[in-house]
Parts: structure tokens; C-alpha cells; sequence
């Protein structure tokens, strides 16, 4: 039994010059503060992600017709792994760029992949993701919020929740019931809804840090075109699972706490502890593997294969590793976490955020669920 | 997969599978026969010369198949003279390829006996606590299986100081974990000589104390990590690769 096949990863010859690239422009146009650079994948900045795509560096493996660039899919990784690592404010295009252009690209109509893709690529447009609703959370077959049709549009009705940017998005990519009366994975379809559409409203969710990062979005009537409609209709469940693989993927699921290694290295730089040189070979260790494995996957992605599987394990293993981190320097360094230093005001922030990293995107226990199917259990 | 490595696992595959963990020194001369102790030799000097993700390939099936005879320690010596730093390291190397392949092969052990095994009327394999059990191991698993990938890969190029000492000890975590899982889910049987479990766990709690524990390396990674410094560390990591 080998679950994961480890590939040797080709790394693109561009990688060298593309990093410092990312570099400087993080250097110049990044973020300053500490506790904003961790987790910093939710932190949106529309000025950064405008520069980004001015620099090239967004959408980068779409097709030029649509404003892309036609870059690998291994120099895409190499920017966002940059990206992440520098703590980048990178929240605001982060879906975009990751899953909903992708999705447009490949399912769109001509329609909707010119109105929304080049905006995209241009750092300028925004998207959210509406899966999530209050009856439905890991139960996502269980969906009710309605698509009817009505001549040549559809009426939408319903809610989604936990959406993530949705006051800062330009559209929503959502699963929404579109057969009345079917159930389950049945009669899904995926519809592409501009957040300015008259019935649309959206209502704050401030997290237990105090920010505002999801939110409500209420659906009331909302007509849509019939060009709304995304891929086919009745295929959305079979859509939406391909796009959480896109979802799953990538190196933000293991590099949130980045920023707070690094501050514990700085730390270890001055105090020569062994418990905290212990834990700093303990938390590069993990580090080197969670990158090897995570381009890896993104090495399968580049070839085109089916790569859910290993995106579900790197996931789960990346979540364990990025939510242990602020625990294990709480607990390996004396700390007030009152204080404005920056290693205790770092961990503090991240200790607060760690539960939600092996909730959204899928939680521990259906990631799980799914890697022991593909195990052959179940 | 290149083709001369495809071959040489196809050869060892068997071979090893059939020698098992009850191998005996007579057995010598079948390994001898495929010339997998000179696999690291130059073909020049009458070897196999083969590169480190052969040595990988090798070192993994030996694991796999808990093979009984120390031909990776062979391989190992024909590399390095015993006591030298280059020997340690090239050691932790290759236990790291053999803890990977045990942990496929307790994993997969694991998994059948579960799907087998019925309980309160169905397979254990149902349960959702076993499930959940599984898929970590199956992480764990394939954590020290690309650890062990990244450290041969980094052979071949040369300096692999740093990506021996993180395989090792992220293979030894896993080591760990998987056989604390392999020896729950299969309850009293697994606790059996009969069993072959054991054969695996055995192995896999001596191998992780072989060539540097966790501490060992944990020790000798924090120190290169802080000596280099906070600003180097991502530098360093991905220039390491491209
Ligand atoms: C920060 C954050 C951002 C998010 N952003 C978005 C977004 O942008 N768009 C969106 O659509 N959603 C978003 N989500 C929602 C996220 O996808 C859900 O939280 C997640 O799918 C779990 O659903 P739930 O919260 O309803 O929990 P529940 O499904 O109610 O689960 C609660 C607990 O029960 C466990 N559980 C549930 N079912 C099972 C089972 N069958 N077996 C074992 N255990 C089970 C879960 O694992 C979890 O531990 C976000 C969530 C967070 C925390």
C-alpha cells in the first residue's frame, strides 16, 4: 500500500528569478504588522492585490485571452508559497485566484468568463464562495437555498453563511438547489451571482477576534440571467467537489502560523533554550515535509491528474501542524500574552484563530472521512 | 518512474517478499545473484550504480517486507566506513526509506484486518473512531514516505545535510504514531508472536532509535536553524530546491 505516490517535483527554472520578484514587491507593498501577517491569507488589501496583477502575478495560469498569463502550474505555486510565507495581505483575491477563476474557465460560458475573468486577473475583481448554509454545514448535500425558473431567468431564494469576503466580493459562485423537490446530490447547479444583484444582502459575522471576515448573504428573489448558470444544470455537487479540491490544494493550509516560527527562530537566536531548539528542529522538520508534500500535489495538479486524495491528506496534516504551533510556543516559552511584544502578541492572535483552521475548507473529521474511503474503508 | 528503477523494484519486489522477515544467511546469495549489495557501487568498479532514489526504492521494499537479512546495512557500508559522519548520515537515510516502507506495510496490514474483522455484527472497518484512526496513520505514512523521497532527491544533487536530519526525524514521529494505530486497531491478535505485526512494530520502534532519535536530531536542526537565523530560513528552504 503506498496512498501517496511521491513524484519527484520538478521545480520551474523561472522559480529563482520569480521568488525575488515576490519578494521585493512584498518588501515594498506588504503588510508591516506582525499579527496581520499571520493567517494572512483573510487579510484583504485591494491595493496589493491590484499591484499584483499589475505585476503579472495573478491568474497567472489562464489563458492571455482572458487577461492570464499562461504560466505553469508549479511558477503559480512558487508565487503563492511566497506569498504565504512573507505573510502577503493576499485575502482580497485569495478565492479568486485560487478556485472561482479556474472554475470559470472551465465550465463558464463566453458570457461569463469575459465579464468576470479579466477583472480577476487584473487584481480589480473579487469572488466568495457560497456553499456553507445554516442547516447545512459538513451535511452540504443537504442545501436549500432555491434556484426557480422563470422564463429565461432564475429566482433565487435562500441563505448562505460563513462566507468569507463576501463584503468586499464582486460575485459569489454558489451551490443552490435548482430542481425543486430533489434531494441530496441530486438536482444541484452552481450559479454565478453578482453581489450588486437587487435581493442580495449581506449581514457581518464579527469572529471571536473581533474582525470582520464572513458574513451572511441573504437571497430574496434575486433574477438572474439564464447565462448565470455555471457548467450544467443538475451537475453542481459534481462541480462543487472538483472545486474544493482546487479548494484544498494548496500551501495556505499549512503555512497560516508561518510568521509565528519564524518569530520563535528570532526568539531562539538570543535564548539558546533546549526545549525551544528542540522545537524549532521539531517544527522545521515538519515544515520541509508539509512543502515537499503540498508541491507535490501541485505537481499532480500540473499533470493533470486527479489529485484529491493526497489535497485531502496534505490538508489535514498542514492543519495539525499550522494549529500545534502557537500551543507548542505558548507552551515552551514564558509569555504574557497581554503584552505587546511581539512573540507573545503573535501567539496570542494565533492561538485565538487556530480553531478555525481545521474547521473551514472542510473540517478534521470529514477530511478524514474522506482519506479513509479512499483507504477502502467505509 | 525510470525504467532501470521500475526493473530494479520489480526484481526486489518478490524477491524480498518471499525472503521475508524468517530470511537466513543461505539467502545471501540471491540477493548476490542481482547485485543489489553493490547497488551503490559504480558500474565501473562492477556495481549496479544505481542513485539515491534506487537506494530509496531498495531501502523502502527492505521495510516493507521487514526483510531479515541487513542488506540495507550492506548498502549502507559499501557507502561510508563505519563510524564516520558520512556513514551516520547516509544510515538515517536509509532507515528513514525502511520506516516508510514498514509503515505502508503495517498500514495496509491495518486496513485488510479491519475489513475482516467483525464486531457488534460488521466489519470494524465501519466504525467511524477506526476510520478516523486509519486515515491519520495513512498520513503519518505518507508524511515519511515523501520525507524519505526529499532526502534522496537532495543526495542526488549533493549537500543533503539538512534534508536527512528533517526526514529522519519526521519519519521517526511517524514511526511512532503508526505503530501506536497499526497495534490498537488490531486488539489482542496483534499482540501475538504468531501475528506478523510485530515483525513491523518491532522493527519500526528500533529503527527510529537508529542512526539518531528524535532528540539527536531535533537537536542538530534547531541549532543549523538558528544559526542561520529567522530571515534565512525561508530563503534557504526554497533555494535548497530550485
Ligand atoms: C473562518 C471560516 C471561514 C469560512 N468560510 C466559508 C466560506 O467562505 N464559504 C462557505 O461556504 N463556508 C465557509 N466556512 C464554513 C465551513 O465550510 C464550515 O464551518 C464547515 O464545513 C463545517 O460546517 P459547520 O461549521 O456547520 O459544522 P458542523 O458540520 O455542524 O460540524 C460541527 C462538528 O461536528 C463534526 N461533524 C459533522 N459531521 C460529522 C460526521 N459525519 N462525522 C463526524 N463528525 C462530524 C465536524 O467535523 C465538526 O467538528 C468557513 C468557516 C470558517 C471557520
Amino acid at each position: 500500500m503506498q496512498t501517496f505516490v511521491t513524484e519527484a517535483v520538478d521545480w520551474p527554472e523561472s522559480a529563482p528569478e520569480l521568488r525575488a520578484r515576490v519578494r521585493a514587491l512584498v518588501a515594498e507593498h506588504g503588510e508591516r504588522d506582525p499579527v496581520r501577517r499571520a493567517n494572512c491569507w483573510t487579510k484583504a488589501d485591494p491595493e496589493f492585490s491590484r499591484r499584483l496583477g499589475e505585476a503579472g502575478l495573478l491568474g497567472m495560469t489562464w489563458p492571455k485571452e482572458y487577461g492570464g498569463h499562461e504560466r505553469s502550474q508549479l511558477e503559480r505555486y512558487v508565487v503563492i508559497e511566497e506569498l504565504l510565507a512573507a505573510g502577503a495581505p493576499v485575502g482580497a483575491h485569495w478565492i479568486a485566484d485560487r478556485q472561482s477563476g479556474p472554475l470559470l474557465l472551465r465550465l463558464g460560458n463566453d458570457e461569463l468568463k469575459e465579464r468576470w475573468v479579466p477583472g480577476m486577473a487584473r487584481g480589480e475583481v473579487f469572488a466568495c464562495i457560497g456553499l456553507s448554509e445554516p442547516n447545512s454545514g459538513s451535511d452540504l448535500a443537504s442545501v436549500r437555498t432555491s434556484a426557480r425558473r422563470d422564463g429565461n431567468e432564475w429566482v433565487i431564494n435562500g441563505q448562505k453563511v460563513w462566507t468569507t469576503g463576501a463584503h468586499w466580493s464582486h460575485f459569489m459562485i454558489a451551490l443552490i438547489r435548482s430542481e425543486a423537490g430533489s434531494e441530496r446530490q441530486q438536482g444541484l447547479s452552481q450559479f454565478v451571482i453578482p453581489m450588486d444583484a437587487p435581493g442580495v444582502s449581506i449581514k457581518p459575522i464579527i469572529d471571536l477576534t473581533g474582525a470582520h471576515e464572513f458574513n451572511e448573504v441573504f437571497f430574496e428573489d434575486v433574477r438572474l440571467p439564464a447565462s448565470a448558470l455555471l457548467g450544467e444544470e443538475g451537475q453542481g455537487w459534481r462541480q462543487a467537489t472538483a472545486e474544493l479540491s482546487l479548494e484544498r490544494s494548496g500551501p495556505e493550509r499549512y503555512l497560516s502560523s508561518m510568521v509565528l516560527f519564524l518569530e520563535l527562530v528570532r526568539h531562539a537566536e538570543k535564548d539558546q533554550e533546549s526545549s525551544v531548539r528542540d522545537l524549532v528542529g521539531r517544527l522545521a522538520s515538519d515544515a520541509w515535509t508539509l512543502r515537499l508534500m503540498s508541491a507535490s500535489v501541485a505537481a499532480k495538479l500540473a499533470r493533470g491528474e486527479d489529485h484529491a486524495l493526497e489535497a485531502t491528506m496534505v490538508k489535514d496534516l498542514g492543519n495539525a501542524y499550522e494549529q500545534a504551533i502557537p500551543e507548542l510556543v505558548q507552551g515552551a516559552i514564558e509569555m504574557d500574552l497581554s503584552s505587546d511584544e511581539l512573540l507573545a502578541s503573535v501567539t496570542a492572535y494565533l492561538l485565538q484563530v487556530a480553531p478555525s483552521f481545521s474547521l473551514r475548507g472542510g473540517t478534521r473529521e470529514i477530511l478524514k472521512g474522506i482519506i479513509a474511503r479512499g483507504l477502502g474503508l467505509r | 518512474m525510470s525504467d532501470t528503477r521500475r526493473m530494479l523494484a520489480e526484481m526486489a519486489d518478490p524477491l524480498f517478499a518471499e525472503l521475508g522477515f524468517a530470511s537466513t544467511d543461505s539467502d545471501w546469495s540471491r540477493l548476490d545473484e542481482l547485485g543489489l549489495p553493490l547497488l551503490l557501487v559504480p558500474e565501473a568498479d562492477g556495481g549496479f550504480g544505481g542513485d539515491h532514489v534506487d537506494a530509496l526504492t531498495v531501502f523502502r521494499l527492505a521495510g516493507f517486507h521487514a526483510l531479515g537479512l541487513p542488506l540495507v546495512d550492506r548498502i549502507v557500508a559499501s557507502r561510508a566506513e563505519e563510524g564516520t559522519e558520512a556513514h551516520f548520515h547516509f544510515g538515517a537515510f536509509a532507515r528513514t526509506a525502511q520506516i516508510a516502507g514498514a509503515l505502508d506495510a503495517a498500514l495496509a496490514m491495518s486496513v485488510a484486518y479491519v475489513n475482516e474483522r467483525q464486531q457488534f455484527g460488521r466489519p470494524l472497518g465501519k466504525f467511524q473512531a477506526v476510520q478516523q484512526e486509519l486515515a491519520t496513520f495513512a498520513c503519518e505514512a505518507a508524511a515519511a514516505n515523501c520525507a524519505a523521497m526529499g532526502a534522496a532527491e537532495a543526495l542526488d544533487r549533493g549537500d543533503a545535510g539538512f534534508e536527512i536530519a528533517a526526514a529522519k526525524l519526521r519519519a521517526n514521529r511517524a514511526a511512532s504514531e503508526g505503530a501506536r494505530i497499526a497495534h490498537q486497531v488490531h486488539g489482542a491478535i496483534g499482540f501475538t508472536q504468531e501475528y506478523p505485526l510485530h515483525q513491523f512494530t518491532g522493527r519500526l520502534r528500533q529503527w527510529r532509535s537508529d542512526f539518531g532519535g528524535d532528540a539527536y536530531w531535533s537537536k542538530e536542526l534547531g541549532e543549523s536553524v538558528i544559526e542561520r537565523g529567522a530571515d534565512a530560513f525561508w530563503p534557504d528552504l526554497t533555494a535548497r530546491t530550485d
